[in-house]
């Protein structure tokens, strides 16, 4: 017999990144990128730019999560009430948010456009007023529940160290903000109403935010266990490196930062700047999803020979 | 009632007739496997020590593929094992990730392209289709027999104790380092093995409480709790196994020594 490798060493986790896998990070990538552009939009009163969240979920996230299952036809099996998993199960609850994005977020981009275009009966405009702000209220909150449920279902993988921690759900959703913060400035260059400074200024504490953030996560990572050691080895020396300091550090951060300090003393970003930035910061979404997809290592099964 | 399975690390000759033994059971496609064996080594300088562990899926009393599964696929019964409706499975694969032990596959095309691929289908698969149909698309794991188990209680016979309800690689096994019963009983052979053995399970941490116990054997080769060398007969074995010729050459040496 030859000693093989199986669970004896730390094995990388290969169902959500390798081949069909690589349709669970698109569905990430843009459940990130859906619901920061819808709750930014939210806040800075941009219809297009909500209107362009919702189809990143709706026409993206959710029919790329659909042709990675293996039994896609089954889906509804997921879905409350054909099922009580939503009490345990993170994949259930994420179903669920995210169809009542969908709804309530439909509802809302109706409601925004009726008030807006003023083709409502007067009698009628105190009431759409009120559905409006109360389907805001609920789009906004199942747009933040959408965005976080996969950094809880990710966590809860004991066996994943790099993934077991309460810290990952909260890098998720900063970092689905700060991108939707950059695709909203996208929106804004192509249409108006949107303040490009204000935004350019929120970008800029929310990407400082974002860069201690997985710093922070990075570090504590190091020395919570040797196989979170390891991924972060792999991240920052092995085999995903490339896709780390190119994809997140420069690419993520580092050049949207610059341009975003740029514009701080000249006054405003000029056009061309503003589109490096945001085409930067969004293949810093793909990458750090990717990158966080790809280093999940397991533990091996025999803990005598890499402590937990 | 929790049934449970007992290995014994220095009786297991790794002659991985529990893994064919589970295959013919259960018609297993191809490329999976239910239970399987880990070649664990260790290298001393003075001695190679490679053990082999025997791994199936744990069903654990608290377990977390049953608690990730989003459609209840996955389920407890009621004597423990962890059981798969494969008519429920949508193929997410969150529990082939969440399992600490990764003693699930997920069943593709890549991994059951029949045993003659271009060739008509056997007799034998055939009827194997008709009993296990392994729908590609979804997640497998062994059952502990639960249909051995399920048919032989019919009878009334006892799993564990009677062949025609204990799991085939229980009965298979020709070194009887598996022993299956009651962990519930005190006084079933599984209960008495591990009291008296020192029975331990596999990464404990997680708080899975797992099912499967392994005795005689530490991990690492902590001198507690381990068999004496003459009685291992996995010990005696790993000189006729085929570990790489550094340490063919080690043994060798530590024996003139």
């Amino acid at each position: 017999m030859v000693p093989h490798e199986w669970m004896v060493k730390p094995m990388r986790q290969t169902e959500w990144i390798d081949g069909r896998g690589l349709l669970v990070w698109l569905a990430e990538v843009f459940s990130a990128l859906g619901t920061g552009l819808y709750l930014v939009s939210l806040f800075v009163d941009s219809w297009w730019g909500a209107l362009v969240g919702w189809i990143l979920i709706v026409l993206f996230k959710l029919p790329f999560h659909l042709f990675y299952l293996g039994k896609p036809l089954r889906f509804w099996r997921a879905i409350p009430p054909f099922t009580k998993a939503w009490r345990t199960s993170w994949m259930a609850r994420g179903m669920f948010f995210t169809l009542m994005f969908a709804l309530f977020a439909a509802i809302q981009l109706v409601t925004t456009y009726l008030l807006r275009h003023d083709v409502l009966a007067t009698s009628a405009v105190d009431t759409i007023n009120v559905l409006d702000w109360a389907v805001k209220i609920l789009g906004g909150l199942f747009a933040v529940l959408t965005g976080m449920y996969a950094g809880f279902a990710m966590s809860y993988c004991k066996s994943i160290p790099f993934w077991n921690t309460g810290l990952l759900p909260i890098v998720f959703v900063i970092m689905g903000v700060a991108d939707g913060m950059a695709l909203v400035m996208g929106v804004g260059l192509i249409g108006n109403g949107i303040d490009i400074n204000a935004l350019e200024a929120a970008s800029r504490v929310a990407l400082i935010i974002n860069a201690l953030l997985i710093m922070t996560y990075l570090v504590n990572a190091s020395y919570q266990s040797t196989t979170a050691g390891l991924s972060v080895r792999e991240l920052i020396v092995g085999r995903v490196a490339a896709a780390f300091w190119i994809g997140i550090v420069l690419l993520g951060i580092t050049i949207p930062l610059a341009i975003s300090i740029v514009s701080l003393f000249a006054g405003e970003a000029s056009r061309p700047l503003l589109v490096i930035a945001i085409v930067c910061h969004t293949v810093g979404a793909f990458a750090l999803k990717y990158c966080v997809l790809k280093v999940g290592i397991c533990r091996p099964l025999l803990p005598k020979l890499y402590a937990h | 009632m929790r049934w449970g399975m007992v290995i014994n690390l220095a009786k297991c000759t790794r002659c991985h007739a529990c893994v064919a033994a589970c295959r013919v059971e259960h018609f297993l496609p191809l490329h999976v496997t239910w239970p399987r064996l880990i070649a664990y080594e260790v290298d001393s300088g003075a001695k190679v020590d490679v053990s082999t562990y025997p791994v199936r899926c744990n069903q654990c009393k608290d377990a977390p593929c049953v608690k990730v599964c989003p459609t209840e696929a996955s389920h407890q019964r009621a004597d423990g094992i962890v059981a798969i409706d494969s008519n429920k499975c949508i193929g997410c694969r969150y529990c082939v990730v969440a399992c600490p032990y990764q003693n699930r596959t997920f069943v593709s095309k890549a991994k059951n392209p029949g045993y003659f691929p271009g060739f008509p289908e056997t007799k034998f698969e055939k009827k194997g289709k008709k009993i296990y149909p392994h729908q590609v698309g979804t997640t497998e794991k062994c059952n502990f027999c639960a249909e051995r188990i399920d048919a032989g209680t019919e009878r009334g016979l006892t799993p564990g104790v009677d062949r025609d309800a204990t799991p085939a690689c229980v009965n298979t096994c020709q070194a009887r380092a598996l022993t299956f019963g009651d962990l519930d009983d005190p006084d079933s052979e599984v209960s008495r093995l591990i009291r008296e053995r020192d029975g331990f399970q596999l990464r404990t941490e997680y708080g899975t409480d797992p099912s499967v116990y392994y005795i005689d054997y530490k991990l690492g080769g902590a001198l507690s709790n381990k068999a004496p060398e003459c009685d291992q007969t996995g010990s005696h074995m790993q000189e006729l196994s085929s570990v790489d010729a550094d340490a063919q050459k080690k043994l060798v040496g530590s024996k003139k020594s």
